[in-house]
Formats: structure tokens, C-alpha cells, sequence
């Protein structure tokens, strides 16, 4: 093929194209999504509830962050809800151990998480375990170790001026949306301008050529399972705050089907090699604000999942068709 | 149409290709192509890449219609189009053996061969009747596997037979088998052989592509040779002499003034001594010094791969050492070898090398994200600025440096490719087929960086399946040929046709 002329110098901006467009297409959906529960739902565009929106947001949108750089490398995590659960039962658990320092807690809990999390990426590094494999016993085992340790009984934090704090609003807000909101910088910055995160990209984009370029997939590999693990244990740790009790039975929440629908919503490819922390931010928006309006909205709660289960599938086909239109106009152009 | 047919001139001929015409985007694959074969001929198909044997067998096949001329098998003319064509062809009794296998590893030789044809009785699949139809085939091919058995358990040679067996099946009268020993050992041959002289006795015609004149010898009768889309000559292999056929295939119209003119090497950089690697390489030796191209020649198969892979530590040898800057390297790993200033370029551009989402900037700067950083932060200026310096040196056209490297031309990328250990610092740089699907003007665009790079104190290793660019990039050419270094030429004394007869001649010439 012969290569363009500088005059078309707009042309090669396409690949941002279809990011962009998948934003925008999204900002649309949230645009509309409003529209419909302003006017079909009751009490949809209180101040309160938005904020419950916000909380329902982070309550898995913290998780999503490494879940969506997890997929841009070409790997998945379906670990999540068992990998909070139990977390947060160790957290109750630890602040109930008598002579242990607050502090010690927390880091315990975020040790905790990056060690469990960082599993099935060393059986995936080193042993080809694929990843779906390796994080579906982690899910198996962790929701079973969370229920045996506390009988699926809540376990009763001591009180706690600073857990009341983290569970509670700073000007409204939720600090666990601050919390999402502050790892969203975070995560963005990562992905963007350090080598750490650009590998990723390679990694998904091709894996060999990677390799071949002297990037360290292995170490890049397990790192990514450990961050979504320590990110898992910040989850638990809010959660638990939230609710002043260590939860085993999040386990059955279905929070890792809601993390990986926002991050495919978002347009991160599950081949891998393409997504965006923005994308998924706008996804998770998606995701809890239709399970907000069609909660507000009155729809019978066995209707709720298959409303949500249509519009993911739909979004990610008009993904995917989106996706083809732009290689089929990148083959004109070029 | 099943009567038995012995050798003979007078039959009907299985295969008759008139005037055939080929052109893809106003490249001329075939030109006026006239080719024959008769019943129980085994037909050697020579020619260097592109030459079009491919596309002679693509016609033959019903891949492909002609632009012009006809396609007859068996006395009858392929016209239908599309899927149809080839069809028409395998009913009329064509079976290609690809290079490529193309069996289910995880399935038995006897789904395999049956592959979605699969006998039914009672809508169920019929294994005893599988199982006893392959059993005949293979023996057939004087095999004894068992049919049950798992693709996945065969050696290479036993899956090239397996195919050669599946083609085998419904009695065909042609058998094309292209380069079906590249991935064999020497020992294997001989199995595959058997089985071509199982196929020529049973009456079918065969058509062998191969570079390997000791083979050719040994199996066919005789043997067409292409140049640029025209068959030049169809010979008895009995009576022709490689020197003449290599003559034929090359031609001699190349220009010699481009020619590297040998300069005073440097140190010398890299010393390989006794490297083995069963059953590819045996007894592999020779130093790289500074500032030199050093070109390795050999047809597919012969270990240049595997070659360059042992040095890049991304494969061990089974014995010898591996010395850089005096050094023994033997042991370090491929990320050591990295830090030592070593590049590599993969033989596959797409598979291996390139992330085609992402720009020609990341793609460039992957090799050594730290120069582009501060404080662990990548600089997008610094990127920028270093891909515009790796674009202009390697006289790369693209619009802008944060382009996606898939949408550039294959020439393009191959410099970016190259490019990216360039910008790393590279001392060592290991070219596995550089020039591999990249346009003319490219190619010697990319002779001119290798040679530039060479300039500037970089040493090279070239590997190249074309034996017409060896001459005009390196210094010093090896031509390895069943696993060993047969061969060595220096410049100004590299000349395409010893290169070639080097190559493919058999150790029995």
C-alpha cells in the first residue's frame, strides 16, 4: 500500500476515532438514561439519590480500574466478589484481634489481597494457567472460605470514629466515590504515561512482539493480578465501613459480573490490546444507573438482571460493529 | 475414467496449462504460463521466491482463475468460478499438501482424515468404518500407525505422511506437495520419499516443490523452472546440471555495481564455536567483528532460525559457546542478552513484531522506555522527538509519529521494527528475513540502513531466503545446508549463483 501524502495528515487519528466515538456514544446512553428515569422514575434526580448512585458506583467501580487493565493485557478476573467478601471478613476479623495496631490492619488486609490476587497471575506467567481458569478457583475458593470463617454470619466490628468517617460523606460525597474518583486519576495516569502501562497495551496488542521488544510480560503479567487484589481489599475495606460489619455473603453479590459489563461497556476489548480507564468510568455509570432506575422505577427485582443482561450485550455489539465500520473505512482511507 | 494408466507420452495429460496469464493489482504473477504433466510424472517446480509457483499451483488448484489462457485436467477445462473452481478441481482428482499442516491436533488420524466428511451410520459416527478406510490408506503408503492414534502424538514426518495419506484418499491423479521435507530431518525424508514413489506406482502424478536438489534428484523426473511468472524450462532432471539450473532460476540481469566493497574490520564482537542443536544445527562456527554484515543463506528449514535464536538466548544450544566481547555468553538469558546490546528482528513481522494498535512511537520506544522518562513518567515530547529521529534516519513515510503501525505499508513497519532497536542502542542486531514481504524500493532502502548501520560500527547478522540480496548487503556470507556451514564467501567474492548451488545442492554433488 502506498502510504498517504502529508496532506491527509488527519487520517491516522481513526484509532482515537473509535475511542472517542465509543465515549461519546456513551455519553449519549448516560444522557438518555437520565431522560428516561427523570421522567419514569420516582425521586431519580434527588440529591440523594445521586449520591446513592455515586456509592452504588464505587461499591464497584474500584475494582474495575484493574480489572480494566487486566482485559487491555488480554487476561480476565472473575474473582472479585468472592476476593471482597472474604477480604472483607479478614478485615473484621483482624480489627477484632485484640492488640492490633489500626494501621496494621489495613496494610494486613491490602497484603492480604495483592498475595491472593497475585495467584493466578504467577500460574498464569509461569505455567500458562489461563487466566479465567486460575481467577474461577479463587472464586470458588475464596466465596467457601469467607462462609466457612464466619458461618455466613456478619462479623461485628468494634466501633470506630475512622471507619465511621471512611463509611460516611465528605461535603455530601461519599468518601468511597472520592476514593474511586481519586484511583480513576491514578489509573489514567498509569495507563497513559508510564511504561508500566503502555506495556500493557503492547502486551494485549501482541504479546510475542512484546517479548520479542524486551518488555517483561511475566512480571508485567502478575503484577496486574496483584494491583486488582489490592484494589479488591480497598473495596472490602470501604465496604466493611460502610457497613460496620465484615460481609462474607458479598461473595453471592455478583460484583465481579458487574465489573467486567462496565469495563466491556467501556469499550475495552476483551481480546485485549484496547480500552480506557475513561471508558470504563463512563460504564460504570451505566451500570449502577440502570440498576438505580430500574430499582426507582419499580421493576419487578427478578426483571432487574435481564434488562441489565440486554443492554450490555447490545452495547458491546454495537462495540463490535462500530469497531468493523472503522476497519472497513481504515481500508478505504489507507 | 478409472482405467489404469501407465507412463505414457500419448495419454491424455492429468494437468495442461495453455497461455496462462496472471496479474494481481497489475503485478504480473504468470505470463503466458504453458505447463504439462502427465499420468505418473513426478514434476519438480523450481523457482526462486515469487517466480510463481505458487500461483501456478493456485490455477491448478481452482484457487485461482487464470486472467488468460486455459486450465485442463484430465483432458477437461476448469470453468467454474469461485468455490465451484475448486471443487471442480478436486473432483477431477487435485489434491494439494500445503507446508503449512493443516491437521486438528487434538483429534485421531482417522477423524483427521475424514475431516467434516465424517462416515455416518445411523446418524452417528461410524468409527470402525473410519478407522479401517485409513488403516487401508495409510498402508497403502506402506504407513503401520495406528488410526487412532492423536495427531498430537506423531513427529513432524508422521503428520506430513498423514496428509499425504488424507490427500491420497478417493484415488487422485495429481498430489502437489509443497516443500513437504522443510520441517524434516534428513532421516524422515526418506519416509516422506517412500511415499511419494507409493503414489507414482499407484498411477497419480505428483508435483514437487522444492529447493533441494539432492532430493529432486533423488524423487523426481522432471523438473520445470520459473523465473518472474514465465515457466523458462521443463528439462529431464536426469541430464541437467545444477550449475545450468541455477542459471535458469536466478537469470542475469542483475546489476553488479552495487556490489559491497569489503573495508578493514573492527574487533571481533561475537564468536560462536561448535554450537549443536539436534536434530537442526551440528558443529556451527564463525566470528562477527565490529562493523561487519555477516549474511547467513539457506533454504527453509535449515537451521537459521534456530540459529539466530541460540544467540539470542532464546534458545539453548546443546553444545558449544557463545562468546560476545570475549565474554561466555552460552548461558545468558534473553533479557541478559538485551542488556548486552544484542536486537532482534523476527522473522514474522506480524506475528512477532509489531503492535499494530498502537503508533509508530510506542512501537519504537517499547525497546527502552526509561530514555523516554523522568522519574518513572513518560515524556511525550521525548517520545516524539525520538521517533522522529528513528522516522528520519530509516527514511520511514508516515503522516505522524503517533500513526498506528498496522496501517503502514509492510516496508515501513519492517524499518520501524529495525528502527526500534536502532533507537535502544543496539550493538548486535540479528535481521531474521528483514526484506520479507516488503516492496522494491524498500528493499533497497533497508540494504542502504544495514549498510549505514555497518558504518557506524553496528554488527549484523542477515538472514535471507533471497539469495540476490546477500551480495548486496554483507560482508561475508555463510550458506548453511543440513544443519551445517557448507560454505563460506567473502566479498567482493559473493556471487548469486555459488550462493544458490551452495544452498540446494545435495552433499552427494
Amino acid at each position: 500500500m502506498v502510504q498517504a501524502t502529508p496532506s491527509t495528515q488527519r487520517k491516522p487519528q481513526r484509532r482515537l476515532d473509535f475511542q472517542r466515538m465509543n465515549e461519546i456514544g456513551l455519553l449519549v446512553v448516560i444522557a438518555l438514561l437520565y431522560l428516561t428515569f427523570y421522567f419514569y422514575a420516582n425521586n431519580f434526580l434527588t440529591f440523594r439519590n445521586q449520591v446513592s448512585i455515586l456509592r452504588d458506583a464505587a461499591a464497584f467501580g474500584i475494582a474495575a480500574w484493574g480489572a480494566t487493565l487486566i482485559i487491555i493485557a488480554g487476561e480476565i478476573d472473575i474473582s472479585v466478589g468472592p476476593m471482597v467478601a472474604f477480604l472483607s471478613v479478614c478485615f473484621a476479623f483482624l480489627l477484632k484481634t485484640e492488640d492490633m495496631p489500626m494501621a496494621m490492619a489495613f496494610i494486613l488486609t491490602a497484603v492480604f489481597g495483592c498475595a491472593l490476587g497475585a495467584i493466578p497471575g504467577i500460574l498464569r506467567a509461569w505455567y500458562d494457567v489461563p487466566s479465567f481458569i486460575g481467577t474461577l478457583g479463587l472464586w470458588s475458593a475464596l466465596g467457601g472460605m469467607a462462609l466457612y470463617l464466619t458461618d455466613s454470619v456478619p462479623v461485628t466490628i468494634p466501633p470506630n470514629d475512622f471507619l465511621d468517617w471512611l463509611g460516611g460523606e465528605l461535603f455530601g460525597i461519599p468518601i468511597s466515590a472520592i476514593v474511586m474518583f481519586i484511583l480513576f486519576g491514578i489509573f489514567v495516569f498509569i495507563s497513559r504515561k508510564t511504561a508500566f502501562g503502555r506495556s500493557i497495551f503492547a502486551i494485549g496488542g501482541n504479546a510475542s512482539a512484546a517479548h520479542l521488544s524486551g518488555i517483561k510480560v511475566k512480571n508485567i503479567r502478575v503484577a496486574l493480578f496483584a494491583i486488582a487484589g489490592v484494589l479488591a481489599a480497598i473495596t472490602a475495606i470501604l465496604l466493611t465501613a460502610r457497613n460496620g460489619v465484615g460481609d462474607a455473603s458479598v461473595s453471592r453479590s455478583g460484583l465481579e459480573f458487574s465489573v467486567i459489563s462496565a469495563v466491556v461497556v467501556g469499550g475495552t476489548a476483551l481480546s485485549g490490546g484496547r480500552g480506557s480507564i475513561l471508558g470504563t468510568l463512563l460504564g460504570i455509570f451505566v451500570i449502577s444507573l440502570i440498576g438505580n432506575g430500574l430499582v426507582l422505577m419499580g421493576i419487578n427485582s427478578y426483571l432487574q438482571p435481564v434488562v441489565s443482561g440486554v443492554i450490555i450485550v447490545a452495547a458491546v455489539l454495537l462495540n463490535i460493529l462500530a469497531s468493523r465500520y472503522g476497519a472497513r473505512r481504515n481500508i478505504k482511507g489507507a | 475414467m478409472n482405467s489404469a494408466a501407465p507412463v505414457s507420452r500419448s495419454a491424455t495429460p492429468i494437468a495442461q496449462v495453455t497461455g496462462a496469464v496472471k496479474r494481481y493489482a497489475g503485478v504480473l504473477a504468470l505470463d503466458h504460463v504453458d505447463f504439462v504433466v502427465q499420468p505418473g510424472e513426478v514434476r519438480a517446480l523450481l523457482g526462486k521466491n515469487g517466480a510463481g509457483k505458487s500461483t501456478l499451483i493456485r490455477m491448478l488448484t481452482g484457487a485461482e482463475a487464470p486472467d488468460e489462457g486455459t486450465v485442463r485436467l484430465a483432458g477437461q477445462e476448469l470453468e467454474q468460478a469461485g468455490e465451484n473452481r475448486t471443487r471442480q478441481s478436486a473432483a477431477l482428482g487435485v489434491r494439494p499438501v500445503y507446508q503449512e499442516l493443516s491437521l486438528v491436533r487434538d483429534m485421531s488420524i482417522a477423524e483427521n482424515m475424514f475431516l467434516g466428511v465424517w462416515p455416518r451410520r445411523l446418524g452417528m459416527l461410524d468409527h470402525q468404518e473410519m478407522n479401517r478406510r485409513s488403516a487401508e490408506a495409510l498402508a497403502n503408503l506402506g504407513l503401520q500407525i495406528d488410526p487412532s492414534a492423536m495427531i498430537d502424538s506423531l513427529s513432524p514426518a508422521e503428520r506430513q505422511l498423514v496428509e499425504i495419506a488424507r490427500a491420497m484418499m478417493g484415488d487422485p491423479k495429481l498430489v502437489i506437495l509443497d516443500e513437504p521435507t522443510s520441517s524434516l530431518a534428513a532421516a524422515e525424508v526418506e519416509q516422506v520419499f517412500a511415499a511419494v514413489r507409493r503414489v507414482k506406482q499407484r498411477g497419480a502424478a505428483l508435483i514437487y516443490v522444492s529447493h533441494r536438489m539432492k532430493e529432486i534428484r533423488e524423487i523426481a523426473d522432471t523438473a520445470t523452472i520459473m523465473r518472474d511468472g514465465k515457466a523458462v524450462s521443463t528439462l529431464d532432471i536426469r541430464a541437467a546440471d545444477t550449475r545450468e539450473i541455477v542459471r535458469m532460476m536466478l537469470g542475469h540481469d542483475e546489476k553488479r555495481d552495487e556490489m559491497v566493497v569489503p573495508h578493514a574490520s573492527g574487533r571481533t564482537l561475537l564468536s560462536v564455536r561448535n554450537i549443536a542443536y539436534a536434530p537442526k544445527l551440528e558443529d556451527i562456527g564463525f566470528d562477527l567483528a565490529q562493523g561487519e554484515v555477516l549474511g547467513i543463506a539457506g533454504l527453509l528449514g535449515s537451521g537459521r532460525t534456530e540459529l539466530l535464536r541460540i544467540i539470542a538466548g532464546l534458545e539453548s544450544a546443546d553444545a558449544g559457546a557463545i562468546m560476545l566481547d570475549g565474554e561466555d555468553v552460552t548461558k545468558e538469558s534473553w533479557s541478559g542478552m538485551l542488556k548486552r546490546g544484542l536486537g532482534m528482528t523476527p522473522e514474522s513481522r506480524k506475528d512477532d513484531g509489531i503492535v499494530p494498535l498502537l503508533g509508530i512511537d510506542e512501537n519504537t520506544v517499547i525497546t527502552d522506555t526509561g530514555s523516554v522518562a523522568s522519574y518513572g513518567i513518560l515524556s511525550a515530547s521525548k517520545i516524539a522527538a525520538a521517533t522522529r529521529d528513528i522516522i528520519q534516519r530509516m527514511s520511514v513515510k508516515a503522516p505522524t509519529t503517533a500513526t498506528p503501525i498496522g496501517t503502514l505499508s509492510g516496508g515501513n513497519q519492517q524499518k520501524i521494527v529495525i528502527g526500534r532497536w536502532v533507537y535502544a542502542g543496539s550493538r548486535l542486531l540479528l535481521l531474521d528475513e528483514p526484506t520479507r514481504g516488503v516492496d522494491v524500493e524498500a528493499k533497497s532502502q533497508i540494504y542502504a540502513i544495514i549498510r549505514k548501520l555497518a558504518a557506524d560500527g553496528k554488527s549484523i547478522i542477515f538472514v535471507s531466503s533471497e539469495i540476490e540480496e546477500l551480495p548486496k548487503v554483507c560482508d561475508r556470507v555463510l550458506v548453511l545446508r543440513d544443519g551445517r556451514i557448507v560454505e563460506t564467501f567473502a566479498a567482493p567474492n559473493i556471487d548469486t549463483d555459488e550462493l544458490m548451488t551452495a544452498s540446494i545442492a545435495g552433499s552427494s554433488h
